[in-house]
């Protein structure tokens, strides 16, 4: 119990960190002097000693939002597959339970973007409810899917089923799947070929158009929750897609899977450096790949077995 | 002549929970009413005929008040016949209704043999003997699905029920639409029972497309209460497909997850009741406030009306399946239902389609939540778009515990989902099927098991007060840590906001026309006033975009134009004709017979031919004639 809570601290601990770590990594690509990967952190503490500025045309819903966008996220943190072999982890809860209250969250900041009457927040809550339109069956057919193979629908227990027996005889929906996955951690996470997480040029704003006019406090709490979603989905893919590693003493478990999280960072540090910005049409091309890689993964299963 | 076993008594209770806070509304809507003795007779007959179809005991009292609940809820949309959209809504919806009313009989007049007044379980053998069996299928939901509004047959649905008066439509959404579901509960398992495999995948199939259409149009629609009602299409079309996969699961003989989706399907049926009633009667305040249903015109209302908003709120999470409310309950059983079918053995073709359904309703989820991001976006936040949003005040005190009482419901179902399924899995227990129950709660009632292999597992109240529980602390260790505010103007990129600068309705759902524009084909027009020459400078502008129903367009239209031309030809042939009129008559009482042969006896495919001659040739000889 105590390995399970403290698993759930340090991951939350290290959400930060790996955002800055993927900038940093994009800006030694660039031939840029790379921000230090603590930067996460020394913005989270400027944030938090500011005021908060509600602006007058803001209601209630701006009051109580960001808590409501980060809570679910944090109860999410609690139904993650165990990173460490004998730890406690909810074995029971599935995953449309973590894909609800995922949309929790963002139904919530999409409101939060309608609610200061700026044209920028509307924009960036009808492209954030597209794409969220689009990731949600994708998301819904790769867990089915995985699932299918891990032989659970619970999260948690298909972690543990695929870290004690790896489906080598389904390898090919297994990786048909794991591609579908990464590119939903992308969408979700809007990094770039979906949403540039680092302008502030109005064609290119989906995530950072919703929170503009929030400062002070309320702002660190949406950068915590949306390190902490990046956290969520680097992790599923961990547990779910590299499942090896559990087997050790705890804190080099612990290391390993930690050493995972930043693999998937570079991965998608790499992936960011090289490709464009998609125009926002274009996006759906991408989550339609998603979707076709899935059902792939669903039909290889159920026909050829592999 | 009545009879209250369990399934009647569910959907008595269903139609009193939905119209006792709908009475409160009622009264607090009744002075905005010019005609209230008519509107007041009619409701309560609409009240009543429903109660009267869920427990009458033979065909011809079901068929009478079913009759009755139409033409009471037709005079309902005529309560207030100013435009003449409401009576061209009113016209569509009596036509409809009676389309449906035509199948329904001639099913009631095969099953009953012409005794309209024999019981249920005396239909059965008769029906049992019928050679057609899945012809009465067809008639069947014809009759019903047409009432419930399923995709071919529920476009009258999102004229009639915004034209209708608030608390009407409350009604209408949310407890006619489910009369209808009782009547396929009735009489699929009571009359048809052993179902071939192709009826729950035609019932799949048909919810799968209504559930996608039905929530494409709510999404690009920008008049409130068309927005709501297109939306009950879709879960209409989310209980179809619960509904179906309950029917296929019974074929294959999984006994156990065929209860689970009935279960499944019922549960929604209440969700469905409870939150739509809140958002059509959120939808009638505003309406009230602001006398217009154009969601352009709205904008921070949360400020004027919180109560409605508050409500509507918890509504709209609801609708869209947000974990921990009732609607994600009822939605997880769904795709667990779907989910399950992994465990299908023999069927591998169904097996491979299975997860399009599934596609279908994921993708219904994530457009839901799109649209009532806008409804509530839009409506609420923000600033008002027009004056009358701006003189918007909360509504009367009435209206007010009406929403109360219903959003009481729906958080009584989010809270006691165990006590409520325990009671729907009484229904299937007397509907034959065995209880799951203790299947579903093996463990107390915290934790909601699937019934699947390895299925999931959701706890409805410790996700709930591990919501309240996080949020709360996290605003607990806010007002602690004791952050300076300071109320500004919004900042956006330094522009000046005001109530014409925010992203309005249309532009919400623009990114989402654009991308499905070979379904919408939306019509634009736009109009602007150059300013002195400049090509970039308007005094005024102006973008118009309007949606073509699809459906509408291609088949009703279609079939309008069709039955205009024949009828215009026999209208030449015929008029004023002393031999061909007759002899027009004749023909038609002769396919008459032959049909009527043919349904109720064996098809002998030489009679046919003979008989296809037979009129061919009277067809030939005395109605065309010679030419001229």
């Amino acid at each position: 119990m105590i390995l399970y809570f403290v698993t759930i601290i340090l991951l939350v601990l290290i959400a930060p960190m790996l955002l800055s770590y993927i900038k940093a990594t994009k800006m030694m690509l660039l031939f840029k002097r790379p921000i230090s990967i603590f930067q996460g952190y020394r913005d989270f503490s400027k944030l938090m000693h500011k005021e908060t500025i509600i602006s007058e045309e803001t209601s209630a819903i701006t009051t109580y939002a960001p808590f409501l966008v980060l809570s679910p996220l944090l109860i999410v943190m609690f139904f993650l597959p165990p990173v460490v072999h004998g730890s406690y982890y909810v074995s029971f809860v599935d995953a449309f339970t973590i894909t609800g209250l995922i949309s929790l969250s963002t139904f919530f900041l999409m409101l939060l973007g309608l609610d200061s009457a700026s044209a920028f927040g509307g924009m960036g809550s009808s492209r954030e409810a597209f794409i969220s339109a689009l990731v949600e069956p994708a998301m819904v057919l790769t867990i089915f899917s995985v699932s299918l193979m891990a032989g659970d629908l619970g999260v948690g227990q298909a972690g543990v089923n695929l870290a004690q027996h790896f489906p080598e005889e389904h390898m090919a929906s297994f990786l048909f799947a794991g591609i579908s996955f990464f590119i939903l951690l992308m969408a979700e996470n809007g990094r770039i070929p979906v949403d540039n997480p680092e302008t502030h040029l109005e064609l290119t704003m989906v995530h950072e158009a919703m929170i503009l006019d929030l400062t002070g406090v309320y702002l660190a709490i949406i950068e915590t929750a949306s390190s902490i979603k990046f956290v969520i989905f680097a992790s599923l893919f961990a547990s779910l897609f590299m499942p090896f590693g559990l087997e050790f003493s705890a804190p080099i478990a612990f290391l390993i899977f930690i050493a995972k999280l930043f693999f998937i960072a570079t991965l998608v540090a790499l992936l960011e450096v090289n490709t464009a910005k998609l125009r926002l049409f274009k996006i759906p091309n991408l989550l339609g790949l998603a979707i076709v890689f899935a059902f792939l993964s669903l039909i290889t299963f159920y026909v050829l077995g592999a | 002549m009545f009879q209250f076993d369990t399934l009647s008594l569910v959907f008595v209770a269903l139609i009193i929970l939905g119209a006792i806070p709908n009475l409160f509304y009622s009264g607090g809507y009744l002075p905005h009413i010019e005609r209230k003795t008519h509107y007041l007779l009619h409701y309560f007959t609409f009240i009543f005929s429903m109660l009267g179809v869920v427990v009458s005991a033979n065909a011809l009292v079901f068929l009478f008040f079913w009759e009755i609940m139409s033409l009471s809820s037709w005079q309902l949309i005529l309560t207030e016949p100013k435009e003449k959209s409401t009576i061209n809504a009113a016209r569509f919806y009596f036509l409809m209704t009676h389309f449906g009313f035509v199948f329904l009989l001639l099913f009631f007049l095969i099953v009953t043999n012409g005794d309209l007044e024999i019981s249920f379980a005396q239909m059965k053998t008769v029906a049992a003997a019928f050679t057609y069996p899945t012809m009465l299928f067809f008639f069947l939901i014809l009759g019903f699905l047409s009432k419930a509004g399923a995709v071919p047959v529920h476009v009258w649905l999102p004229y009639a029920h915004p034209a209708a008066p608030s608390p009407v439509s409350a009604l209408m959404s949310g407890v006619m639409l489910k009369v209808a579901i009782y009547g396929m509960f009735r009489f699929l398992f009571d009359v048809l029972y052993p179902w071939p495999l192709q009826w729950g995948t035609f019932i799949l199939i048909i919810g799968s497309i209504t559930a996608l259409t039905g929530i494409l149009y709510a999404l690009a629609e920008r008049d409130i209460k068309a927005l709501l009602a297109n939306s009950s299409i879709e879960n209409i079309g989310i209980i179809l497909i619960a509904f179906g996969m309950g029917m296929i699961f019974d074929t294959l003989g999984l006994t156990l997850l065929s209860t689970f989706s009935f279960i499944a399907a019922i549960f929604h049926v209440f969700n469905h009741m409870g939150f739509k009633s809140l958002l059509f009667m959120g939808a009638g305040s505003i309406l009230h406030q602001t006398h217009t249903k154009d969601l352009e015109k709205f904008g921070g209302l949360i400020k004027s009306m919180p109560v409605t908003a508050f409500t509507f709120l918890f509504a709209a999470m609801s609708i869209t399946a947000l974990p921990p409310t009732n609607g994600f309950l009822s939605e997880w059983m769904i795709f667990q239902s779907l989910l399950s079918s992994s465990t299908i053995a023999h069927a591998m073709t169904l097996k491979l389609a299975l997860p399009f359904a599934l596609f279908a309703l994921a993708m219904t989820g994530g457009l839901a939540i799109a649209t009532f991001v806008k409804a509530y976006g839009i409506t609420f936040l923000g600033l008002h778009r027009s004056t009358n949003a701006k003189h918007a005040k909360e509504v009367n005190f009435l209206m007010q515990s009406g929403m109360i009482l219903m959003a009481l419901f729906v958080a009584s179902l989010m809270l006691f989902a165990p006590q409520y399924l325990h009671f729907f899995d009484a229904l299937m227990v007397s509907l034959g099927k065995t209880s799951v129950y203790a299947q579903i709660f093996p463990n107390g009632s915290l934790q909601m098991h699937s019934l699947g292999v390895n299925g999931g597992v959701v706890s409805p109240l410790i996700l709930f007060a591990a919501l309240v529980g996080v949020t709360s602390l996290l605003l607990f260790a806010y007002k602690a840590f004791n952050v300076k505010t300071r109320v500004h103007r919004s900042w956006a990129c330094g522009y000046k906001t005001s109530a014409k600068t925010q992203y309005t309705a249309t532009g919400f759902s623009g990114v989402m026309r654009r991308f499905f524009n070979w379904l919408y084909k939306p019509e634009e027009h736009t109009s602007k006033q150059n300013l002195a020459g400049h090509e970039t400078k308007f005094s005024d502008a102006s973008y118009e975009v309007k949606i073509k129903p699809l459906f509408e367009v291609f088949i009703y239209d279609n079939i309008k134009r069709w039955v205009n031309i024949t009828s215009y030809w026999v209208y030449r042939l015929a008029h004023f004709e002393q031999t061909r009129y007759p002899a027009m008559i004749f023909n038609l009482m002769l396919f008459i017979l032959y049909s009527y042969r043919i349904f109720t006896h064996e098809i002998d495919w030489q009679s046919i031919l003979i008989e296809m001659a037979l009129m061919l040739m009277s067809l030939k000889i005395l109605v065309i004639g010679e030419k001229r």
